[in-house]
């Protein structure tokens, strides 16, 4: 398992350098952070009192000793300016929605776009595979909010069929709210998908062993049950280079049916310049992302024996 | 062949999409038939703009604790659809013929919500709290003394007449709770208040939603009708008006005008819409370099369109006014205002100290739709002036914070009464050493701080209507602020709740209001 | 050495000019573009379109105002048109800093491997980290809403994709023996990469180049409809999307109307870089 080792060796710089991009990023940005967050209007006395708060009053070296310190060794990634809470119990406190949003839509872009990119590779060149390709074509060109927007007008507000926002309470009702935001972000995760899937699938079936088994007048489901079992690890792959769009996606659904999860947090934060918190998702979710990556590598490594042995 | 029927799919998926959007006008399920009489139970999810952040009735001020505070806390009077003072805990009220001295008699079987009985030394208590922390709508009225005379006699002496004190004595901040807080903390009090109000509050998360239970012990014999209230908190209008749509809230307060059509053209839903005491304004920080410039707010005022404004952003749901006194409330004058007049906008701009215009950031709440087409049109109308705008949407809380620091150079508010009095709305946006500075815009004129204090002397009649009159034109001619209109209180409700309107002061009665099972 | 040129670059002339105009899908995606970019160029507006009429807010679709006309009385078509000068404005130029910078990193980092390769990599995975809107929305936070946020924003990020693509093209053309010939037959490295490498690497950039204009088109969008976006006045079919949502169902023209220029634009960009690979045979 030495890939294990090596793995982990190039997660460690990854997950610096995100520390460091964050704490830089707001730093690099032209213009004072202390003047953005409070307006035009500020006096120079307010100013220099956030700019004590936030620590922005000390040297660069001092300020960045003090946030990989603060990170590293206390897990503190920051207070609220607004609620002068921890980042990390606002954060967390969120979490649970988000991630059950995420991982159904996850559930969902499986479901679409395995079957459609295995309808167009079965029977590529015909004129199936031509509509596959063109729904990618278009998909890709609607924004994910509009879609939602569509989605909550059809089977909301007019079929009455499902919540069009917000977290019911009671029995399965939570589940039942993210449905529809969890298909909107499956629906515009699903056009790059299928259309990578499509083109890692037509090279399985070229492969030799299809080809063989093809030869040995196997029934066509049983050729493809094997193309399908070969197909989860593009999938997988796919899934984990892509989790970072995901994510990104689900928030701005989340906006768009009032769910509160980490999306409405970054988005309400963002709209009272709380700064720190904001600072705080974007750190948050890159280590989740580098943390998803690596257990997808790893997945992919125990069912592709190829991975395991090079 | 690719091509064209890959075109050919385009183009027939983007306009199913499209035909999906265009024709989704049908209405809902059909409204119910309702049964012959109020029914008791089920609960009512109310979807509003703000979480409920403080119960402390003495230290707020904001529509999202108000009301939520008088679902708990109960006035000796209150005021009906007119504005009239009626008997609320207090049955009956007499006053002397000096002015000086108001007499009330509490009802005879009130209980608070924990069962224990209410006499008048709670309300001494509550009322001297009140006097003692002052808080944003203080009682202002000149009192020597209020005395406890008998367990349901309450009595209290003024130095000097004092016209709006019944007025200010119907505001949500005057509410009764036990004396001594029941004998707990304020702080633990707050947080589970007990009050002789219709709901109790049962879960509350000040970031979020607020459970209230029925109040067992309430006055109104059977009342509340329902079980249970949820105030649910969706920021966003538009959202609001989805989830009601879609049946997961069973009414809405704060409706954006720009849905009406959609709402009232829907048989599923029932929209109430009634008078309120609100203006909505332009507010100038008069401590702002620019704005201090007397000159310079003419020069807006004169730029501004209102009666375009009233008619692009609220849909026949509110009516222009040109003084911060809505037509809703006594003594709103008849002004000379400052209005739609371009060439004299340009006239005084160039008598000010910024003939050539300057950049200002406009400040408003984000998710109130209204507003930000309101802005827009501002900020349009300033631009011959070479009046630069910026529009800054905050969140709610922060849009406070900032504005209530000064650090703002003008913004879109609404000034809002409490009470059926005029003072309460002179005292509030014209009173620079009060709690609110002129409604923080620092305005600050001797002339109207005199009229003021003598409106509040001056006995009702023709001689208190010269006076408050005199104020509206001398703040139509300075122009701290701009009123826009006089927006009316809507709400929609479901199909299957019934009674839900507001009151004139925004807030629901949610007692009498019940749900078909 | 003229030899070697002649063999690795061919010229591209008449062959490549019949296979595009025999690619129906290259055809329709720069026809859709050329017409779009008329629009955003020339602004062929009816009425101006900041001009607000209070007295004439939400007026159907009729001869006068083809598209009808927004809550503030301005003219929807005049405002869809010139929000594609605004948004195809800044997706374009959005665009340019990340194309040129990816393509170098790309290419000087697949062409120099060792130490600089690994740190290219490091850095590269250090932002693919970060979910695009989530990075997007702090920097355009951080540098102010509007226009600036995003372009600094996208300088920052943008980068990525390219260097991702480029480095391994070029890794894989170095393997292919006659990137070290030349280098070996006398040429510099500049020279090597300048006119050897980025010739064979520029069809796949450009290819990226038309999905990365169409994904930030869809993002500057979508900023736009969160408010973060272009700030009103300016028209961008963002905000406009989000100021007609409230009469989805009563006044559809307000927002199905820029919804619809969304993604006609898109659609044109996607069967551009689709053909364009397809001529390049890239797939």
């Amino acid at each position: 398992m030495r890939w294990v080792g090596r793995s982990l060796l190039s997660v460690v710089p990854v997950v610096v350098g995100v520390v460091l991009c964050v704490f830089f990023l707001i730093r690099i940005v032209p213009g004072d952070p202390a003047a953005m967050i409070l307006g035009d209007q500020a006096t120079q006395a307010s100013i220099d009192a956030l700019h004590e708060q936030l620590g922005l009053d000390l040297p660069l070296g001092t300020q960045l000793w003090n946030w990989l310190v603060g990170v590293f060794a206390r897990g503190d990634i920051g207070t609220s300016l607004i609620t002068s809470q921890p980042v990390a119990g606002l954060v967390w406190s969120r979490a649970g929605i988000t991630a059950g949003l995420v991982l159904l839509a996850v559930g969902f872009t499986v479901l679409l776009a395995v079957p459609l990119a295995l309808l167009a590779a079965t029977h590529a060149g015909s004129w199936l595979d031509q509509l596959v390709r063109v729904v990618p074509t278009i998909g890709m060109a609607m924004p994910a909010f509009w879609v939602g927007l569509l989605l909550i007008l059809v089977f909301g507000v007019n079929l009455h069929w499902l919540p069009v926002g917000g977290v019911g309470t009671g029995p399965g009702e939570p589940l039942r709210s993210l449905v529809l935001p969890a298909f909107t972000v499956a629906l515009g995760m699903s056009p790059p998908l299928v259309r990578s899937l499509r083109e890692q699938l037509l090279e399985v079936l070229d492969a030799d062993f299809v080809v063989t088994l093809r030869a040995a007048r196997l029934p066509r489901w049983r050729v493809n049950s094997h193309v399908l079992r070969n197909a989860a690890v593009p999938t997988v792959s796919l899934l984990g280079l892509n989790i970072a769009y995901l994510i990104g996606g689900t928030l701005v659904i989340e906006k768009v049916f009032a769910i509160n999860g980490m999306g409405a947090l970054l988005f309400s934060s963002i709209s009272s310049r709380d700064f720190p918190v904001v600072q705080g998702i974007a750190l948050v979710l890159a280590l989740v992302v580098v943390v998803v990556s690596l257990l997808t590598e790893a997945l992919v490594a125990l069912l592709d024996p190829r991975i395991r042995a090079a | 062949m690719t091509f064209r029927t890959a075109a050919a799919r385009a183009v027939a998926v983007i306009f199913a999409v499209f035909a999906l959007a265009a024709c989704t006008a049908s209405p809902g399920p059909s409204a119910t038939s309702s049964a012959t009489g109020p029914q008791k139970g089920g609960t009512i999810v109310y979807g509003r703009s703000a979480a409920v952040t403080s119960f402390d009735l003495n230290n707020e001020i904001t529509a999202n604790n108000a009301f939520a505070i008088d679902k708990v806390f109960e006035p000796l009077v209150s005021f009906d659809t007119e504005g009239k003072i009626i008997p609320w805990l207090a049955e009956k009220y007499t006053v002397s013929p000096d002015l000086l001295t108001y007499t009330f008699d509490l009802r005879p079987d009130l209980e608070f919500s924990d069962g224990t009985p209410v006499t008048a030394a709670d309300a001494r208590f509550s009322l001297e709290r009140h006097r003692k922390v002052q808080g944003p709508l203080p009682l202002q009225a000149p009192i020597r003394s209020i005395v406890a005379t008998d367990t349901h006699t309450l009595t209290i002496t003024l130095k000097s007449p004092y016209t709006p004190f019944l007025s200010e004595l119907s505001g949500f901040s005057n509410g009764i709770f036990p004396a001594d807080f029941g004998g707990r903390t304020e702080k633990d009090f707050f947080a589970k208040p007990i009050g002789t109000g219709p709901w109790v509050v049962q879960a509350w998360d000040p970031n979020g939603d607020t459970t209230f239970t029925a109040n067992p012990h309430y006055w109104q014999e059977g009342k509340p009708y329902a079980a249970s209230l949820i105030y649910k908190v969706v920021s966003d209008d538009t959202q609001r008006i989805q989830q009601l749509l879609a049946g997961q809230l069973a009414g809405i307060e704060d409706v954006a005008p720009a849905s009406l059509e959609q709402l009232q053209g829907n048989s599923a839903v029932s929209v109430a819409k009634l008078g309120s005491w609100a203006v909505e304004q332009v507010f100038f920080n008069t401590q702002n370099a620019h704005f201090a410039d007397r000159h310079v707010r003419r020069a807006i005022a004169y730029a501004i369109d209102r009666e375009g404004i009233t008619k692009a952003t609220t849909f026949g749901a509110a009516q222009t006014v040109h003084t911060l006194i809505p037509p809703t409330i006594q003594y709103s004058a008849d002004v000379q205002a400052l209005d739609n007049d371009p060439a004299a906008a340009q006239r005084e701009l160039a008598a000010s100290a910024y003939p050539d215009g300057f950049s200002a950031t406009l400040m408003i709440n984000s998710g109130d739709s209204a507003r930000a087409q309101e802005a827009q049109i501002i900020q349009a109308a300033l631009k011959p002036l070479h009046i630069d705008v910026k529009i800054e949407p905050l969140e709610l809380n922060s849009f406070r914070e900032r504005f209530k620091a000064f650090q703002y150079d003008f913004m879109i508010n609404s000034g809002q009464s409490d009470a059926p009095d005029p003072d309460g709305l002179i005292t509030f946006q014209a009173d620079p050493d009060g709690f609110s500075h002129s409604f923080w815009t620092h305005y600050t004129n001797p002339q109207v701080t005199k009229l003021m204090r003598q409106g509040r002397t001056t006995a009702d009649g023709p001689q208190r209507e010269q006076i408050y009159a005199e104020i509206q034109q001398i703040l139509a001619d300075d122009v701290p602020y701009i009123p826009l209109y006089n927006p009316d209180n809507v709400v929609a409700s479901g199909a299957s709740v019934h009674g839900l309107s507001p009151r004139i002061n925004g807030s629901v009665l949610f007692q009498d209001v019940w749900v078909q099972q | 050495m003229t030899g070697t040129a002649t063999r690795t670059v061919p010229r591209p002339g008449v062959r490549w000019l019949r296979r595009a105009l025999r690619n129906p899908t290259l055809i329709a995606g720069a026809v859709i573009m050329l017409v779009v970019l008329a629009l955003a160029v020339f602004s062929p507006t009816p009425y101006d379109p900041f001009a607000q009429d209070l007295d004439h807010g939400l007026d159907p679709p009729s001869p006068a105002h083809w598209f009808g006309t927004d809550q503030l009385g301005r003219d929807i078509l005049s405002r869809v048109v010139a929000a594609t000068g605004t948004d195809l404005r800044i997706a374009v130029l959005a665009a340019v800093v990340p194309f040129v910078v990816g393509l170098a990193v790309g290419l000087v980092s697949g062409y120099a491997g060792g130490w600089l390769d690994w740190i290219v990599g490091r850095v590269v995975d250090t932002f693919v980290a970060f979910p695009f809107y989530v990075l997007v929305i702090v920097v355009v936070f951080a540098a102010g809403t509007g226009e600036r946020g995003i372009y600094v924003a996208y300088a920052l990020v943008g980068w990525i994709s390219y260097a991702r693509v480029i480095r391994a093209k070029t890794r894989s053309l170095c393997r292919q023996g006659w990137v070290e010939a030349a280098y070996g037959g006398g040429l510099s490295h500049t020279r090597v990469v300048g006119r050897h490498l980025l010739p064979n690497v520029l069809p796949q950039a450009v290819v990226l180049l038309m999905t990365e204009i169409l994904l930030i088109m869809v993002a500057v969008v979508t900023l736009g409809y969160l408010g973060l976006g272009v700030q009103p006045p300016t028209p961008d079919w963002g905000t406009m999307i989000s100021d007609g949502q409230l009469f989805l169902t009563t006044k559809w023209w307000v927002s199905t109307l820029p919804g619809l220029a969304v993604v006609t634009t898109g659609v044109g960009l996607s069967l551009l870089g689709d053909g364009l690979a397809d001529v390049w045979r890239l797939r």
